[in-house]
């Protein structure tokens, strides 16, 4: 039904208009919707961002919260009940330890920063997603089975400000949407491009992108010529009327260039890496994703989101670890150094991050046979790649327990700011929302200044 | 009382005043903070959302949002800080002006020159030692915009002079210490100090001030350049009593209304408006072909009696109103669902279909009604939806400051939501993600609600208006229905009918819909009126509402403008094209392709606008933006296309397969010994609604003739191809 939420329809038709009538008087319609879509509702404030060329972003989202222990942050002088069965192991920076079930990242730590410090206080799952893909808090309390969005997400705003060529989507979401990854009041134009395809299947095409099977090409080709022929109804052609047919006429154009552009089409194209190159990221499916995400950003997609689940380790955390964490090692580090040898690393962000971190002592649910941690956001550790950030550094640390962060503690805006700024965007900017509402892109726009190079 | 109320807002859209007074301050007057300063730090934005007026303030200098707390910004400005934002002995060295005037480095730059009068009277307040209000003072007790609101010629200017009226009969003129806002800043814009200028396209605007919590509004409207002979207006038909205020609008407009569409679109508009279905071949074959002059009426009573319409119409309620199933539990979303679809097909009253929500008591199992209860449990939390929803008041604002569009504050928020102080529950509540407890609403004996600053318990009363005693032993919830589906009410009626209208035309008369305030006017009053008088009469009959609307010329118009009324978008000269929404879309697929698709937890042949949780999977329903229940509200829907939805419909594997499936539309035909053209005819009664014209046929039967193409797959590319063109995704 119409719109109940101040931020429905974030571009309406009068948006077109006022854009129409104030810059572009005798423009194409095409020129004017790319302008209705790039400049969107945003006011830069005077913040000033540095122009570098703006870097791309892979998330890899690590749902369910990792344990800062057994990845980047382990205590090996706590107590056993805190350290856990894990021991930590030296990289290839001396001072920098990790965990031992990451031998291939150990040796590839100058590539990378670890964030030790950054912290907050949502300790469930929806409000923790929240926070850390949109840099706002949720604004009521969240349930942990909440999916919810009071904000744009990194990926959506990213979209909203950055193009990617050749027809493509601007952000993509692996294996599907992280809880709070939408675009909010920036409308559905921003939304993720959702592969559930498994890149690792025989048979793997990424819905809708391609000409479906069983059509040839050249059936596709007459089924647009005749598409072309059918189509009569009357476009209103005065750019004042913002005919939203016309719209329409756009992204079919958009769409056609996006199935028969080869460029567009080798992004998918998986199938075409060496068997080599495959095993280099892991016969997984999120090994196979993270082999898709980068060649969705070396064809000048400017976000992909993977979203990697199983992280929520209540019990038996260090048997699941044990079992996963060496195939996940091997495929961040793969994505890392493919990205460093193609020369990519300095314009691509590789972040690894869940909702929180998880608890100090190690505990039992009742009914589970083994022990495992909990929710724990007053600690966390991130990964942070690529993106001109300097590596072979850790920026802050928690206590001797791990219980909080101690020296330099950030807030997931500081995080958020650090990606925003790297993707060239200002996270000081505001956005009017379509009911006048004022809204900071991120409240506080200060970034890491360590992770800044 | 109610419609007295309205007609103070409505004049007040165009206020009036005579006299303009200058009351420059003599050097010798008292300034004072309340009076003489809080102004300026609004008008000079110090105070707005983006700066200091955001929680927690800017860089350690925090104000109240937009000025409404006096008490604490004072405090903020003279003592906070150890005092050093104001230095008595030294006013010219008070960081409040150097920084103002970045003589030293503000973050926000240069709000107020150092020779502007408004730096002259923050010295002299700080030299005068920084003199605040007395209760004795005079108090502000409205302002005023001059010159009367009048129509605008394209590129006119206006000055504006705002006075503020104070309670000892004294006034002044604040035009420079005003906020202004355009709503339609193209069509008319509005400079800081009060300077309006009409751009060069025709339509309405309404310019606000904003004085210390009080508003002002100045609607205007911009006619086209080029007078219309009013004889052309004499001439259109008055079907319904809504045409002539329409006629009358677009005449001041100097707008000509296009002309009535053709009876195909009006037979596919019908069918899509009222039942969010297409008409089958038969059924449009069987009406482009009567000749009774009266068909077009019986068509609106026969869609209105269809067992469609009342899924079509809870559809749309249930984006409003319909929780997320991962807060409140399947089996309350199920009952809710059930209660809306139970309503329409009985085509409740529409204040009985109210009365029914806002007072529901009972289990959210078996009265899906009290669902909203358990999904907005607090007083504050349900009172939003309800002000918003069913008297088109947005009070979120108010909830924590001052609206800065209207003229509700806390007090009104927290009075308002006293009348649901007495909602008790009793059984299991909310564990999401499953949430699965049966619960109960109840009346409980005694319940309050407080203000959220000075704890005061606050008695229920009603946003306007007076509402006699609310006996003890009633549900308060009662009092308030009775007050708001009063004929009386100003708001109830008027948003229920703009809601409607909405949906048919794709923009309300007030647009938003549910936000009719003074700064948001219609753009339209006697149509709204109309409309509204229309509901009262007939009982709050939705069904007679809409065979009314259906019948007048306005809804009949063609949405092709002519040399006119191109650039109008409010005021229905032509239909506005609009997207089919996600449910209609994927039935109408389902429909031209004869082959359905199976939704999880439903039976084999339901339909999608039957659907009842939107977590039912569907990647069609997600990429034409459906609502995301993730979202909170989980009503967003997006009208909007995009790219991934023209893909969707090019490359789907779904749609792909439904379009060569052996039990298709296009097998069957391709199977079948009917005549080509019969086929085209069967072909474009489904997909548009009309018949073929005969360069379309000529072209088509063609595209048979090629070599090496079977007659199946030449019948699967035209589906294919109609199902990708506008004329099928959009209602014309």
């Amino acid at each position: 039904m119409h719109s109940t939420p101040w931020w429905s329809r974030p571009m309406s038709r009068r948006d077109g208009l006022r854009l129409g009538v104030g810059g572009l008087a005798g423009g194409s319609f095409l020129e004017l919707c790319r302008l209705v879509q790039s400049a969107g509702a945003s006011e830069n404030s005077a913040h000033s961002v540095p122009r570098k060329t703006p870097s791309n972003c892979i998330l890899i989202w690590m749902d369910g919260g990792p344990s800062h222990f057994e990845t980047f942050d382990p205590k090996p002088e706590a107590p056993s009940e805190i350290r856990g069965e894990f021991s930590p192991i030296s990289t290839n920076v001396p001072g920098i330890s990790i965990s031992e079930h990451l031998p291939q990242l150990a040796k590839i730590a100058d590539k990378y920063a670890i964030l030790r410090s950054v912290c907050h206080n949502q300790g469930n799952h929806g409000a923790g997603n929240h926070y850390m893909m949109t840099g706002a808090p949720p604004r009521i309390p969240v349930g942990c089975g909440a999916f919810v969005s009071f904000h744009p997400s990194m990926g959506a705003v990213s979209s909203h400000e950055r193009f990617a060529p050749h027809g493509l989507p601007g952000y993509f979401a692996l294996a599907g949407m992280t809880r709070s990854g939408g675009p909010h009041f920036l409308g559905a134009k921003y939304a993720p491009f959702v592969v559930t395809d498994d890149p690792n299947g025989a048979n793997f095409r990424v819905r809708d992108l391609a000409i479906p099977s069983g059509i040839d090409e050249s059936r596709f080709q007459m089924r647009r010529d005749l598409r072309g022929r059918i189509d009569r109804m009357p476009r209103i052609d005065d750019p004042a009327a913002a005919d939203p047919v016309k719209v329409i006429d756009g992204y079919y154009e958009q769409g056609y260039k996006l199935v028969t552009t080869p460029q567009a089409q080798k992004a998918f194209d998986i199938a075409s890496e060496t068997a080599s190159m495959r095993d280099a990221y892991g016969r997984t499916s999120f090994g196979q994703q993270a082999l898709l995400a980068r060649r969705l950003v070396e064809s000048g997609v400017p976000f992909v989101t993977i979203n990697n689940g199983g992280w929520d380790d209540h019990s038996a955390i260090f048997d699941s670890l044990k079992t996963r964490l060496p195939a996940w090692d091997q495929t961040l580090a793969a994505l890392v150094s493919d990205l460093d040898a193609r020369g990519l690393l300095e314009t691509t962000m590789v972040l690894a991050l869940g909702e929180f971190g998880r608890t100090p002592k190690i505990s039992t649910l009742p009914g589970a046979a083994k022990g495992g941690r909990d929710h724990w956001s007053s600690s966390m550790s991130i990964f942070f790649a690529g993106g001109g950030t300097p590596g072979g550094q850790v920026v802050g640390s928690t206590d001797r327990l791990g219980h909080s962060a101690f020296d330099r503690v950030l807030s997931p805006e500081n995080f958020v700011s650090t990606v925003y700024t790297k993707l060239g965007i200002d996270p000081g900017m505001h956005f009017i929302t379509p009911a006048g509402r004022p809204t900071f892109l991120v409240s506080d726009p200060t970034p890491i200044k360590e992770l800044m190079g | 009382m109610f419609q007295t109320l309205w007609r103070v807002r409505q004049a007040a859209w165009c206020t009036v005043i005579v006299s303009v007074q200058c009351l420059c301050i003599a050097a010798a007057e008292q300034i004072t903070f309340e009076l003489d300063i809080e102004p300026i730090l609004t008008s000079r934005g110090c105070n707005s959302g983006a700066c200091h007026g955001k929680s927690g303030g800017q860089n350690g200098f925090a104000l109240s949002l937009l000025g409404f707390d006096p008490e604490s910004d004072f405090q903020s400005i003279v003592s906070a800080a150890r005092g050093r934002r104001i230095a008595i002995a030294a006013p010219q060295t008070s960081l409040l002006l150097l920084k103002s005037s970045a003589a030293i480095p503000h973050g926000g730059g240069k709000k107020i020159d150092s020779q502007s009068d408004d730096f002259q009277m923050l010295s002299r307040w700080i030299e005068q030692g920084v003199p605040r209000s007395s209760p004795t003072d005079r108090k502000l007790d409205r302002i005023s915009i001059s010159p009367q609101a009048k129509s605008l010629l394209a590129g006119e200017s206006v000055e504006l002079i705002v006075t503020a009226h104070y309670n000892d009969s004294t006034s002044r003129v604040v035009t420079s210490r005003c906020a202004y806002q355009s709503n339609e800043p193209v069509i008319v814009s509005v400079t800081h100090d009060g300077h309006l200028k009409a751009g060069n396209l025709p339509g309405e605007a309404t310019i606000m001030a904003r004085y210390m919590g009080m508003i002002g509004t100045w609607s205007t409207a911009i006619a086209r350049p080029g007078a219309v002979d009013v004889a052309a207006y004499a001439v259109l038909p008055r079907l319904t009593p809504l045409d002539d205020p329409v006629w009358q609008k677009l005449s001041s407009m100097n707008l000509i209304p296009s002309a009535v569409a053709s009876e195909s679109t009006l037979l596919r508009r019908a069918h899509l408006d009222l039942i969010g279905r297409l008409p089958t071949a038969d059924e449009a074959r069987s009406f482009l072909v009567d000749s009774n002059p009266e068909k077009f009426e019986r068509l609106v009573e026969s869609l209105l009696e269809r067992s469609e319409y009342s899924d079509f119409w809870a559809n749309k309620w249930a984006d409003l109103l319909r929780p997320n199933p991962y807060r409140v539990g399947i089996k309350a979303t199920l009952s809710l669902d059930s209660f809306l679809r139970n309503a329409f097909a009985q085509n409740l009253p529409y204040d009985e279909f109210v009365r029914q929500l806002v007072t529901a008591t009972g289990s959210t199992w078996r009265n899906g009604a009290a669902t909203i209860f358990r999904d907005r449990r607090s007083p504050d939390e349900i009172v939003t939806m309800i002000s918003q929803l069913f008297l088109g008041v947005r009070l979120e604002c108010a909830k924590c400051h001052q609206h800065p569009f209207e003229v509700y504050g806390q007090k009104d928020f927290y009075s308002l939501a006293a009348f649901f102080g007495r909602v008790g529950y009793k059984g299991a509540g909310l564990s999401p993600p499953i949430s699965g407890g049966e619960e109960t609403i109840v009346v409980a004996a005694t319940g309050e609600v407080r203000h959220p600053l000075t704890n005061e318990v606050l008695a229920p009363k009603p946003l306007f208006g007076t509402l006699s005693n609310i006996p003890l032993d009633q549900d308060p919830r009662r009092s308030l229905v009775a007050w708001m589906t009063s004929h009386d009410n100003a708001f109830f009626h008027r948003a229920a009918v703009n809601r409607i209208w909405a949906e048919l035309f794709g923009v309300g008369v007030v647009d938003p819909v549910d936000d009719l305030r003074a700064t948001n006017p219609p753009s339209n009053p006697a149509l709204l009126d109309t409309l509204a008088q229309e509901l009262k009469n007939n009982g709050c009959d939705q069904k007679k509402l809409l065979s009314t609307i259906l019948r007048s010329t306005v809804w009949k118009l063609s949405s092709i403008p002519n040399a006119t009324n191109s650039s109008d978008h409010r005021n229905y000269s032509r239909h506005y094209r609009q997207r089919l929404r996600a449910e209609v879309l994927a039935d109408a697929i389902d429909d031209v392709t004869q082959v359905p698709t199976s939704y999880a937890g439903l039976s084999p042949e339901s339909r999608a606008v039957q659907l009842w949780t939107h977590r039912t999977g569907s990647a069609f329903l997600d990429v034409f933006g459906r609502p995301d229940p993730n979202q909170d509200p989980p009503c967003q829907r997006d009208p909007d296309a995009t790219v991934v939805q023209a893909l969707h419909l090019m490359n789907s594997v779904d749609i792909v397969a439904k379009i060569s499936s052996d039990t298709s539309r296009a097998a069957r035909l391709a199977a079948g010994n009917q005549s080509l053209e019969n086929i085209l005819d069967e072909l474009y009664l489904v997909c548009y609604s009309r018949f073929p014209t005969s360069d379309e046929r000529q072209l088509l039967l063609k595209e048979f003739e090629q070599q090496g193409r079977s007659r199946r797959h030449c019948i699967e590319d035209i589906l294919w191809s109609l199902i990708n063109t506008p004329e099928f995704v959009y209602k014309d």
